[in-house]
């Protein structure tokens, strides 16, 4: 909300500055700003435009001759409104406009200007405007510019959800008052005892009081100059005398009024009623609008005549021809103008106060005042007056105990200072016995509800700032500890980002259609999406993962790997889950590997390797059983802990592929189920031998049918009995049937042999290198490869 | 007695002047079987008893003199043989370093909530969790925002099908969760995804994660308040920056208050990450409002407290400059790569 520094002026008397006032007003809550403003200028005076002729050198300027009845000064200016007899703002040479803008002597297309005629724009007075300032013709001359212009300032008040009562001068001004420690006046109006012709009529609660006016023999016509002025600093537009005396107090007192061309009620009755089901209304805007039972209207006996409170009816607004007025102050209830509102998709500066609750006593003042500024403009007298209410008023009282006040800042505030903060916003107090004060709220403060309402009052008004605190303030501390990131998580992260894989984090939400891509089921829609990317929550984390791949892939990247955490929405609920999805080659070209050729990619078996790396004790690769359906059937595998399959791993399907060549790998684990049994396992030191060790290399034939984890238990088995084969490890996987046989693979081991103790024998070695062998035959007919 | 030092800094100045191989020789000259060195320790049983002593002294001194010499600088000698290899292998450092493995990197959103989750641990805080599914009762009635209330207006909610349920519009539903399992003490903060139902754009975004915080006890005031953030923002921030409270209003706090913090990048001289203001506003705080206490069936008599509540999002694009909040869902490795 705009307001303006010198109406404010006339509320309460401060002596601040705009930027002062500002900074003291967001101190206290009220958050507010400098929009533009006055006489931040220094050497502008006003002078007399003598001549103006074409600039020789340019089309667009004019070269014109001014006077401060002194000297005169040659100016070069580009506004197309400069003519000759104007009086004008002129900026001497060494002048400083607002924003630091220092005016110096110069040449302009070759010809010297001593200074330049200003804009209202360029002195700060608004935030655009065209051409020069042209002041009024009986402007005396050679003054500075400050002196002959009534200079304001435009502040921009921003309040919060709870203080309606400062959408106005004079709400920001019981602010200012309370601060300062001054009560602000309230403009004095003149009440007439009129008859009450009962032209109104209430039929429902929704309204808790209706005053309405009617005022005849007025003469529409345009606003005096100071009102409009006036209007128009606070951004509000001027229409016609009667509406913008109605604006006018509402920007003056908050309180909203609306004003009816009591010509174009069809009877000469006002009834408050709620609208009966899809009954049309055509508002200002000169949009129809459907009404329902729940909403409340303003209506002549045919028809609604304004939404109330919220916008009034096209066709029965004041015109030129209005000589009657009925002049509307009512209270309605802020959860029925809130909710008309929202389902009109309809607001307006009187719904936006009206939701915030207007106040009970304002709106007979502002009634009065209204009428009060109606005769002395646009003339008329007032036939009737009603004031109807469906409720009686009740000022709110609470009692405040004065030291809960110290118990909740941490900090003494005086009894007698809690006192006069308290009485400065208007609050009356009451001596409720010892310690404690009855606190009678005023009817605008409908925030202030209960006792702690009254200690924040007394915090922000003492001063937020001024309430020490101590450094190092000792708390009760808790003693439990738990981080944002699971143990389990944790150890994914630190490993993976140490592998050149990045953390990503994308939306929770899915598409529908991006799901069945990839064949998933959705479990939890969102009722009002507002676009089809939010149409569901996400039950994997691979649609977004993949659109990342993709993304990255289209900007040329030959290698992704990304993991993410976060939560999938499944049918039980929320899960925390964790992904990585890998692509393309392990590693970037280097010319130090350029001639051994290595350049591997991310394929199930490096992919996979990968993920058990980072698998912590506990877990073991399995078949997977039940691969998702996303998964290439014969490129899976399962992630399980202690028996239970928590994850899976693999290659997408190649139908997933789109263009990409290259298998794109993919590993989910549920987080949510692990969370409760993983405890970062510890496994015992193994102790290992200061003796040297033997290696031995041995390559096998086996049948393709035989799932190698048999070949690699069988080992351990060995590993085991023996003891003294230590460590195992594939170096070669070779298929080539015509060298092996139909339906044979070859796979070759180093083994590495160790005692604790001693040195080895060969013979030991060989022993136990047999027993490995004859066990490999024995039981899974694989042979040594000769 | 002249003759051994002469000996002896003649066989220096040599040794001096000598490459590996002629050291090889003076060896010889020196101890060989002929050696100078080796004739005055075979000359000694001429001399009486008296001179034999002494100038058998004079000949071991001149031996441990001149061979060690020769090992210095023999050693010598080697240094400078693999100092010159050194210099004739330079290798061109300037910029053909490749690291073949891409840099893997942590999201900078999930670095903010680790690094402040690890100052309020460090606190005394515990770090504690909610769902992103809730129902009105928590997100909104139980801290006191009222249905009709205007402050739901700030705050556009999706609802799941069925309005039964809805996404969280902030991690303040934690507050609730964590109060009803526990009785103070209760210190915690609840980091996490919350959403909005809004248009994105550089600076709001549909999904976005906040920090909640919560101490409620006996005899918990404003002023502790203030100290634990002050604490906070000079161990995340930096130690000596400025701190102001500006009364302000959330529905579940009394009083409330904004905090800003001095502009850590110019602190407080005005530039652009403050707008040149000197300040950034850095979180919305207050004291625990009694009707949310009461909700929770803990008594606003004895027990009082405070909440704060902070965007992650916002921090971490204060902390890096980064100027549309889409970034950090886009998952571009060139964005990534850089945290």
């Amino acid at each position: 909300m705009k307001v303006s520094y010198n109406w404010l002026k006339k509320f309460v008397d401060f002596d601040l500055s705009p930027e002062a006032l500002c900074s003291m007003l967001t101190s206290i809550g009220v958050e507010t700003s400098v929009v533009s403003g006055g006489g931040a200028w220094t050497d502008v005076i006003t002078a007399k435009v003598l001549t103006k002729e074409k600039h020789p050198n340019a089309d667009k300027l004019s070269l014109c001759t001014l006077t401060d009845g002194i000297n005169n000064y040659s100016v070069v200016c580009g506004a197309k409104n400069v003519e000759a007899g104007q009086i004008v703002p002129l900026a001497k040479i060494g002048a400083v406009l607002p924003g630091g803008f220092q005016i110096k002597k110069s040449k302009i297309r070759n010809v010297e200007s001593e200074g330049m005629i200003c804009s209202e724009q360029e002195l700060g007075l608004k935030e655009s405007s065209e051409g020069i300032l042209v002041l009024d013709e009986n402007t005396e001359i050679g003054v500075p510019l400050e002196r002959v212009l009534e200079s304001d300032s435009v502040l921009n008040v921003e309040i919060t959800t709870n203080r309606g009562d400062c959408l106005s001068h004079l709400g920001v001004a019981r602010e200012i008052g309370a601060k300062l420690k001054k009560t602000p006046l309230l403009p004095a109006v003149k009440t007439l005892d009129v008859a009450e012709l009962s032209i109104v009529k209430v039929e429902s609660d929704l309204c808790p009081r209706y005053i309405g006016a009617v005022i005849s023999g007025v003469k529409v016509g345009p606003s005096p100059k100071w009102m409009s002025d006036a209007l128009e600093k606070c951004g509000v537009r001027s229409i016609n005398n009667i509406v913008d005396i109605t604006n006018y107090v509402m920007l003056e007192l908050g309180h909203p009024l609306h004003a009816f061309d009591m010509s174009k009620l069809s009877s000469k009755k006002v009834i408050v009623r709620t609208a009966s089901e899809n009954e049309p209304m055509t508002a200002l805007d000169g949009k129809t609008y459907k009404l329902d039972a729940e909403m409340l209207v303003i209506a002549d006996e045919a028809k609604p005549v304004a939404i109330a409170g919220v916008m009034g009816g096209e066709y029965s607004g004041i015109d030129e021809n209005t000589e009657t007025i009925f002049l509307e102050s009512a209270i309605f209830k802020p959860s029925s103008v809130r909710k008309t509102s929202k389902k009109l998709n309809l607001s307006s500066d009187s719904s936006y106060r009206f939701e915030r609750g207007a106040a009970w006593d304002i709106a007979e003042l502002a009634s009065w005042r209204a009428a009060n500024l109606i005769y002395d403009i646009a003339g008329g007298r007032i036939e009737t007056r009603e004031d109807i209410k469906t409720a009686e008023y009740e000022k709110t009282n609470i009692a405040l105990r004065v030291p809960r006040v110290s118990k909740l800042l941490g900090y003494t505030v005086e009894e007698n200072r809690i006192a006069e903060i308290l009485r400065f916003l208007g609050i009356d107090l009451k001596s409720g016995g010892k310690e404690i004060i009855i606190c009678s709220i005023p009817s605008w403060r409908n925030d202030i509800k209960e006792e702690v309402d009254l200690i924040e009052e007394i915090a922000r008004i003492y001063g937020y700032d001024n309430i020490p605190n101590p450094h190092g303030q000792a708390l009760r501390i808790s003693t439990k500890s738990n981080s944002f990131f699971p143990e389990i998580v944790s150890d994914f992260r630190s490993k993976l980002s140490g592998l050149g894989f990045c953390e990503a984090l994308n939306y929770s939400f899915s598409e529908i259609k991006d799901l069945e891509f990839f064949g998933l089921k959705y479990f939890h829609k969102i009722a009002n999406p507002i676009s089809k990317e939010n149409e569901v929550l996400r039950p994997s984390l691979l649609p977004s993962l993949y659109r990342n791949l993709m993304l990255n892939a289209s900007q040329g990247a030959d290698r992704v790997a990304l993991f993410e955490y976060g939560k999938i929405y499944a049918e039980n609920g929320e899960r925390k889950t964790f992904a990585a999805i890998m692509y393309g080659n392990v590693w970037q070209e280097w010319w130090k590997w350029a001639e051994k050729k290595i350049n591997p990619k991310y394929d199930f078996y490096f992919g996979g390797g990968i993920i058990r790396n980072i698998l912590p004790d506990g877990f073991t690769i399995t078949e997977n059983l039940s691969p998702k359906s996303y998964f290439h059937p014969g490129k899976t595998a399962a992630a399980v802990y202690r028996g239970k399959p928590a994850g899976q791993f693999g290659i997408l399907k190649p139908s997933l592929n789109g263009d990409l060549k290259d298998d794109i790998f993919y590993f989910e684990i549920d987080i949510e189920s692990l969370e409760s049994v993983y405890g970062g396992e510890v496994s015992l030191y193994g102790h290992y031998s200061k003796f040297p060790s033997v290696k031995r290399d041995i390559s096998v034939t086996a049948d393709k049918s035989l799932q190698f984890a048999k070949i690699e238990k069988a080992v351990k088995n060995v590993m085991k009995t023996g003891n003294i084969l230590k460590e195992y490890s594939l170096f070669s996987v070779y298929d080539d049937e015509s060298k092996l046989g139909a339906g044979k693979i070859s796979y070759s081991f180093r083994l590495t042999y160790r005692n604790n103790d001693r040195t080895l024998t060969d013979e030991e070695v060989n022993s136990d290198m047999n027993a490995l062998l004859e066990k490999l035959d024995g039981e899974l007919s694989v042979k040594l490869r000769t | 007695m002249n003759n051994i030092d002469q000996i002896i800094s003649e066989a220096l100045q040599k040794i001096n002047n000598s490459d590996p191989g002629a050291l090889e020789l003076l060896k010889t000259e020196y101890f060989g079987k002929n050696g100078v060195i080796t004739q005055i320790l075979k000359s000694l049983s001429q001399y009486p008893a008296d001179e034999k002593k002494k100038i058998g002294a004079d000949a071991n001194r001149a031996k441990n003199a001149i061979e060690t010499a020769i090992e210095q600088k023999k050693e010598l000698l080697k240094k400078a043989v693999l100092d010159e290899k050194m210099a004739k292998e330079k290798e061109d450092f300037s910029q053909i370093f490749y690291f073949p493995f891409s840099k893997g990197g942590i999201h900078p959103v999930l670095k903010t909530i680790e690094d402040i989750s690890s100052v309020f641990k460090s606190l005394g805080f515990v770090v504690a969790e909610g769902p992103e599914i809730e129902t009105d009762w928590y997100n909104f009635e139980a801290l006191n925002i009222p249905s009709d209330h205007p402050a739901r207006d700030t705050q556009d909610t999706f609802y799941l099908e069925g309005m039964k349920n809805l996404l969280r519009t902030h991690t303040s539903p934690g507050q609730i969760h964590v109060m009803e399992k526990q009785k103070p003490p209760v210190r915690v903060i609840v980091p996490g995804r919350v959403y909005r139902n809004e248009a994105s754009d550089a600076s709001h975004s549909s999904t976005f994660h906040q920090i909640e915080g919560l101490a409620v006890d006996e005899n918990i005031t404003f002023a502790d308040l203030k100290s634990v953030l002050a604490e906070f923002i000079h161990k995340f921030f930096g130690p000596d920056l400025d701190i102001r409270f500006r009364p302000s209003h959330f529905q579940f706090t009394e009083p409330s208050a904004e905090m800003d913090m001095q502009c850590f990048f110019c602190k407080g001289k005005g530039c652009r990450v403050c707008k040149n203001s000197g300040w950034i506003e850095t979180l919305g705080c207050g004291m625990v409002h009694p009707n949310v206490l009461k909700a929770v069936k803990c008594d606003p008599e004895k027990y009082s407290g405070f909440a704060f509540g902070m965007g992650v999002e916002r921090i971490t694009m204060l902390k890096y400059g980064i100027d549309d909040i889409r970034l950090f869902y886009e998952n571009d490795l060139r964005f990534l790569k850089q945290f």
